[in-house]
């Protein structure tokens, strides 16, 4: 007997074991994963996609290492902030592939913050997954842009001076089509707002608050908790509520990158159009 | 009654699965692993119903229910 | 893959950043990514009119560090990826060559360089010529060229590509502004006659998924595509063979980087190429590369022909790696070494290293911002055949 989930992990390979993770006790991006891959499992089976199809890029960070060499899938664990970019460029090979991004509230919203505004601009067919814990995990609790105002972290020793980001609505002033916020406590409703993203066509973004247990110094069990109680459905709560609303915000049809360029493709196919300089 | 399983090479003792039991069926060990973990164990089976909220929840891949 | 649009055999008017695109094309290159920069704009607005005629994906990014990482993915996509830019944005590509020499992905940057550093300016230039080997961070080594015609942007193009599938490593085409706003005739020959390179796969060596190493079993390893049902893992750390990266040592970081390193520098004499005239009986010798080779061409023929100089020509088409074993073969003993450049003096720095005992004297010849003048180097050097 195993997790259902193992078959989609690489347990080991030719050059040694890669299990157990290296991810601390009780975090949340584990638990992200094992929704994602409840996602993908369901699609396969529901819609007949091809396992080959699915790519999974990551950038840099505790999120990002979800994909580094624990998948039985394509994918890579590319430069911080970077990863759009890559999953453009593996779009632009073959529009076939179903792309779900791994990364973290710094690595989308601090470094990769120009390529994420640019996917969602493009509108390029991909989900991306925003695991944010509100600060930067990996390097051991340094501030972040979605840190709120006041709280304390390694650079914010006397209390964080800045304004924090709301992805969600940077992704939908963009361009993105699908735009949506859970959290490790809410597994549900994460796995069908992945599961939505994937089928759409176009860029979807999730964010997912997602525990540090070891840089927010509660346990797992205690953060995921809190986010019951600090959260509020975007569509029950009322004016003045301070909760973190959270739910589908967006879902709108709008053309997609590569079937606008294909267009182009197909009218030099058929020999239609013509240069402007010729 | 259903059978819990528990991966004791991957488990990392977070306890999130018996905090997410419905039914308060398993419970955590009183001995720690060599790991240092606390593992979960059966607590009353017969009250498990296999919901498998355990199994989507782990983030360790560690868990597994069987329905019999 | 759509050929009706692919210029057929024969003789064309072309400018040298365009030339470059049509090469390209030849070569199998269906995916371009850039970002406008003075000189090499002309390159990606050609890629943008270009690559959709002939079934090809055109994008212009953000900035050139997407540009440069796009490639990565399109790479592994299973594509023949490029991007063309100039020196200040090539500054900012360098983190996706190291990461492209760590995990082995071929792709092709053309680097129309300009005066640096800073904003510099934006006439010709060679500045960039130590960066493309050492910009990146970390250790290893990839393969430069330089070409000096339309003819070669076009030529050199197909060959940048076929050493990164090659050799599965990034590869920079070493151009300046002269040769790329260069207007000269460009020979195209028949597709049949043009030699491609690709990758080799694990597939046509019956390697199955769970046995294929991305990161090693020979010297250069196959690559696997993503969408193969290979579940290829792509990483930039240090790694494994297949990819594990979770048991760092210092052993395992000297094999693994070591060998990306030696997949190039062991293999310079199938890789460097060298031209050379008027190489029998000579007293001095120029050595040049990129644009600056018309010049030193015209100079050392004028000096033989008009005072009897003995004096030679030694091109180097490849910059990187650099073929010290090649060019101590090919040089005998001489009394200077001239080294034309359109910077102050850096390929110079692994010429002397190389050929220290083999001339009396090093003498550079630079030029900033534009091309040299026959003149500039002839005086430059009956100045030294004076002393």
């Amino acid at each position: 007997m195993k997790h259902p989930m193992l078959k989609y992990m690489k347990e080991t390979g030719p050059c040694g074991d890669r299990l157990p993770t290296i991810l601390c006790p009780g975090c949340g991006a584990g638990q992200v994963l094992n929704y994602t891959l409840h996602a993908v499992d369901q699609i396969i089976k529901e819609d007949k996609i091809a396992k080959e199809r699915f790519l999974f890029i990551s950038g840099i960070g505790c999120s990002s290492r979800l994909t580094t060499h624990y998948l039985n899938f394509d994918s890579a664990w590319t430069l911080h902030g970077r990863a759009p970019a890559v999953a453009t460029g593996a779009l632009l090979a073959n529009p076939e592939f179903k792309i779900i991004l791994f990364t973290g509230d710094g690595d989308v919203g601090a470094i990769g913050g120009n390529h994420f505004i640019h996917v969602c601009r493009r509108n390029l067919d991909m989900t991306i997954l925003c695991m944010n814990n509100a600060l930067y995990g990996m390097t051991g609790g340094q501030v972040a842009p979605t840190t709120p105002r006041g709280d304390y972290t390694t650079t914010t020793p006397y209390g964080n001076v800045e304004n924090s980001f709301v992805l969600c609505k940077l992704a939908e002033v963009a361009g993105a089509s699908y735009v949506a916020r859970w959290t490790t406590a809410h597994p549900q409703q994460a796995i069908r707002s992945i599961k939505h993203g994937i089928r759409k066509k176009g860029t979807s973004f999730i964010e997912i608050l997602s525990q540090c247990p070891v840089h927010a110094k509660k346990s797992a069990v205690e953060i995921l908790r809190s986010y019951k109680t600090k959260t509020v459905k975007a569509k029950n709560a009322e004016k003045g509520d301070n909760r973190i609303p959270i739910g589908e915000f967006l879902d709108i049809e709008q053309p997609e990158w590569f079937e606008s360029f294909q267009k182009i493709i197909d009218s030099f196919a058929s020999e239609e159009r013509k240069d402007q300089n010729e | 009654m259903n059978k819990l399983w528990i991966d004791e090479r991957y488990c990392k003792g977070c306890l999130i699965c018996i905090d997410a039991c419905p039914t308060k069926a398993i419970r955590p060990s009183e001995k720690l692993n060599s790991k240092g973990y606390r593992l979960p164990i059966e607590e009353n089976m017969a009250l498990c119903k296999a919901c498998e909220i355990c199994v989507l929840m782990c983030p360790d891949f560690a868990i597994a229910v069987s329905e019999e | 893959m759509s050929n009706s649009h692919m210029l057929r055999p024969g003789s064309y008017y072309f400018q040298g950043n365009e030339a470059c695109i049509e090469g390209a094309i030849m070569a199998g290159s269906r995916v371009y990514a850039g970002y406008p920069i003075t000189p090499a704009t002309e390159v990606m607005e050609a890629a943008a009119r270009r690559f959709p005629q002939v079934g090809g994906r055109f994008i212009q990014m953000e900035d050139e560090i997407s540009s440069a990482c796009l490639l990565i993915g399109a790479s592994w996509g299973g594509a023949k990826a490029l991007t063309g830019t100039s020196s200040p944005g090539f500054s900012l590509m360098q983190e996706a060559i190291s990461f492209g020499i760590i995990s082995e992905t071929p792709f092709v940057i053309v680097d129309v360089q300009r005066p640096g550093p800073g904003q510099g300016y934006i006439t010709s230039g060679q500045e960039d010529v130590m960066q493309a080997r050492w910009g990146h961070h970390g250790e290893g080594s990839l393969i430069a060229l330089a070409p000096s015609s339309v003819q070669e942007m076009f030529d050199f193009t197909i060959l940048a590509f076929n050493y990164a599938e090659q050799w599965r490593t990034p590869v920079i085409l070493l151009a300046d502004e002269t040769v790329g706003h260069m207007r000269k005739r460009l020979k195209i020959p028949p597709l049949g006659e043009i030699n491609i390179v690709n990758r080799k796969k694990p597939q046509e060596m019956g390697i199955r998924p769970e046995d294929y190493l991305p990161f090693g079993g020979s010297e250069v390893p196959l690559m696997a595509n993503w969408g193969e049902g290979y579940n290829v893992n792509v990483v930039g750390l240090v790694h494994q063979p297949d990819g594990h990266v979770t048991r760092y040592s210092p052993e395992l970081d000297y094999q693994c980087i070591d060998r990306k390193l030696r997949k190039i520098e062991d293999n310079v004499d199938k890789i460097a190429k060298i031209d050379t005239r008027f190489m029998a009986d000579i007293e001095h010798l120029i050595i040049c590369y990129g644009t600056p080779s018309r010049t030193a061409l015209e100079a050392v023929m004028e000096a033989r022909e008009e005072k009897g100089v003995p004096i030679g020509y030694l091109r180097l088409i490849t910059l990187w790696p650099f073929p010290e074993g090649m060019l101590r073969k090919l040089i005998p003993q001489v009394d200077t070494i001239f080294v034309p450049e359109m910077n102050l003096g850096m390929m110079m720095h692994p010429i002397r290293e190389a050929l220290r005992d083999k001339a009396k004297r090093f003498v550079s010849i630079p030029s900033m911002g534009t091309l040299h003048s026959p003149d500039l180097i002839l005086s430059k050097i009956y100045e030294e055949l004076r002393k």
